[in-house]
């Protein structure tokens, strides 16, 4: 599995969404899962599968599934 | 979590690690508590209880509702005895699979037993049970959330 498929399945396990969901519109608070709760999840699922452990403010950062992309970079996980 | 186990907290001792309070504070010791691991001690139901004359005058025993709560807080003092932790308000996220298999009558002894399945950035997750007379007697699911720490990761918009 390459990391962009391991990154978008993160999304979907984690959100509850379909993989045609997975597009720019995609951000924190556009749907339901995606709350509060839903994003500690999500970004506890991305640190497992990926190994890394995320800064507080890459955390926060964290606030779209593009802007994941970036973030990511930061500890060399290219998608 | 290498912190250091708690042992025999008596009600004041308990208030200094959550903010609950009379009318609404229902723990009377907490015999064990691992900070980031459990927490297991009682709760004493006396007629004297406020919530008795009213539920039900001629039928008294503990509502559902607080009995949640009583197996919440028992759960509170498995991250609340966290150092930085201690005396932090906290909200609910979610209660799950609430069972409550007896029912308590005055003069009862609930025994608590929680656990903390994760806690991680102000987000616990875990499972807290009662025991009358060696019998379980109700059990949940819970989330619950401390909104300082948590409020901190979360994106602006």
């Amino acid at each position: 599995m390459t990391n962009l498929e391991k990154y978008k399945k993160v999304f979907m396990d984690s959100l509850s969404i379909s993989e045609n969901e997975l597009t720019e519109k995609l951000v924190y608070n556009s749907i339901e899962t995606w709350d509060s709760v839903g994003h500690m999840g999500l970004i506890a699922a991305l640190e497992e599968v990926f190994e890394i452990e995320l800064d507080t403010d890459d955390i926060i950062d964290f606030s779209s599934y593009k802007k994941g992309f970036g973030i990511l970079g930061k500890y060399n996980i290219e998608l | 979590m290498g912190n250091a186990i708690l042992k025999d907290l008596d009600a004041y001792e308990i208030q200094q690690y959550q903010q609950n309070r009379y009318p609404c504070f229902f723990l009377d010791y907490v015999e064990e508590a691992i900070p980031g691991e459990r927490a297991k001690g009682y709760k004493n139901f006396t007629f004297n209880e406020w919530y008795f004359p009213s539920h039900f005058a001629d039928e008294p025993n503990v509502p559902g509702f607080i009995q949640i709560e009583t197996l919440t807080q028992m759960f509170l003092m498995t991250f609340l005895t966290i150092p930085e932790n201690k005396g932090k308000k906290t909200g609910f996220v979610s209660v799950n699979n609430a069972r409550f298999y007896k029912k308590i009558i005055p003069g009862k002894k609930l025994e608590i037993e929680a656990n903390l399945k994760s806690y991680n950035r102000g987000l616990a997750k875990g499972t807290s049970i009662g025991y009358i007379d060696g019998e379980k007697a109700c059990s949940i699911e819970l989330t619950v959330v401390i909104p300082d720490v948590f409020n901190k990761f979360l994106p602006s918009k």
